[in-house]
């Protein structure tokens, strides 16, 4: 299973890649913001999206709705892992087509659970 | 019972180690008011914008803070170089994240800015803002870290006691 990181923060990529090593993972790929992300999307295929929120040149909800308007990646799953985490950002998350929501800071048994969840859908 | 705001501060710090930094601290009570600001080498700031206004600050010394971007990142900490400003910037984010979370369920609720990080040897972080002000100390193993709030409403800590009363 291939994920592709989108995550300005080099640290939480490198965390979220070894949470996922620990969980029996090993494909990843990484970008630095959603325009990156797109351009990775374009060229590799994945099964999900794990994304930040804020973060600069293209933020991750227009990185989500980008995602959603390709033919390739429209049904991939997102989950969106974030500080932003009021109710009010997490509809706007859902609206904008996340799939599932992990509020930072996470364990490795809240990210095992949330993959767990988007594919039992 | 509502949980007060330095409580609330104290809780966010020590689960952003205890998940993400896999580090154990423990708080050494709070020093108030007109305290002198630590001496750090390394300085993590994020702004919570709302009302009233603040600033999230996180302090440490070089040592401390390549111990923290080692844990995280799950490398050695001889190896730990360009990686360290990113890496308190994140822990900076998610303790000011996770507060502004908290304050949210119980009333307050603030936009967080992006984290700023500060390193040298010989500077001083001075807000141009008055207001409220608390400093917690944090020990862990054998470094002391500091977690500062300074929130633009001088009354913006219900329920605290003051140490300056």
């Amino acid at each position: 299973m291939r994920f592709l990181i989108v995550d300005d923060s080099s640290t939480m990529r490198r965390i979220i890649i070894n949470t996922l090593t620990k969980l029996g993972h090993d494909d990843f790929l990484e970008a630095a913001n959603g325009r990156e992300g797109i351009d990775r999307l374009s060229a590799s295929s994945v099964d999900m999206i794990i994304t930040d929120w804020n973060m600069p040149e293209m933020n991750g909800l227009e990185f989500v709705r980008a995602v959603r308007a390709t033919d390739a990646a429209k049904d991939v799953p997102v989950l969106m892992v974030t500080t932003n985490a009021a109710k009010d950002d997490i509809v706007e998350a859902l609206q904008a087509g996340v799939t599932n929501y992990v509020v930072k800071p996470f364990t490795a048994d809240t990210i095992r659970e949330k993959i767990d969840a988007v594919f039992a859908k | 019972m509502i949980p007060s705001v330095i409580d609330t501060l104290s809780q966010a710090t020590q689960d952003v180690f205890e998940t993400m930094v896999f580090r154990e601290i423990s708080c050494e009570g709070q020093i108030d008011a007109e305290a002198l600001r630590p001496q750090a080498n390394v300085v993590g700031t994020v702004g919570l914008a709302g009302s009233p206004n603040g600033l999230v600050t996180f302090y440490t010394s070089f040592a401390a803070a390549r111990d923290i971007a080692s844990a995280m990142l799950g490398m050695p900490a001889g190896d730990v170089n360009g990686e360290l400003t990113d890496a308190i910037g994140e822990v900076t984010n998610m303790i000011a994240g996770s507060f502004r979370t908290r304050m949210a369920e119980i009333g307050d609720a603030w936009t967080i800015t992006i984290p700023t990080v500060a390193i040298g040897s010989d500077f001083t972080i001075k807000p141009l803002v008055s207001g409220r002000r608390v400093l917690l100390p944090f020990r862990m193993e054998a470094h002391q870290i500091f977690v500062e709030l300074l929130l633009t409403d001088a009354d913006a800590f219900p329920g605290e006691t003051r140490g300056d009363e």
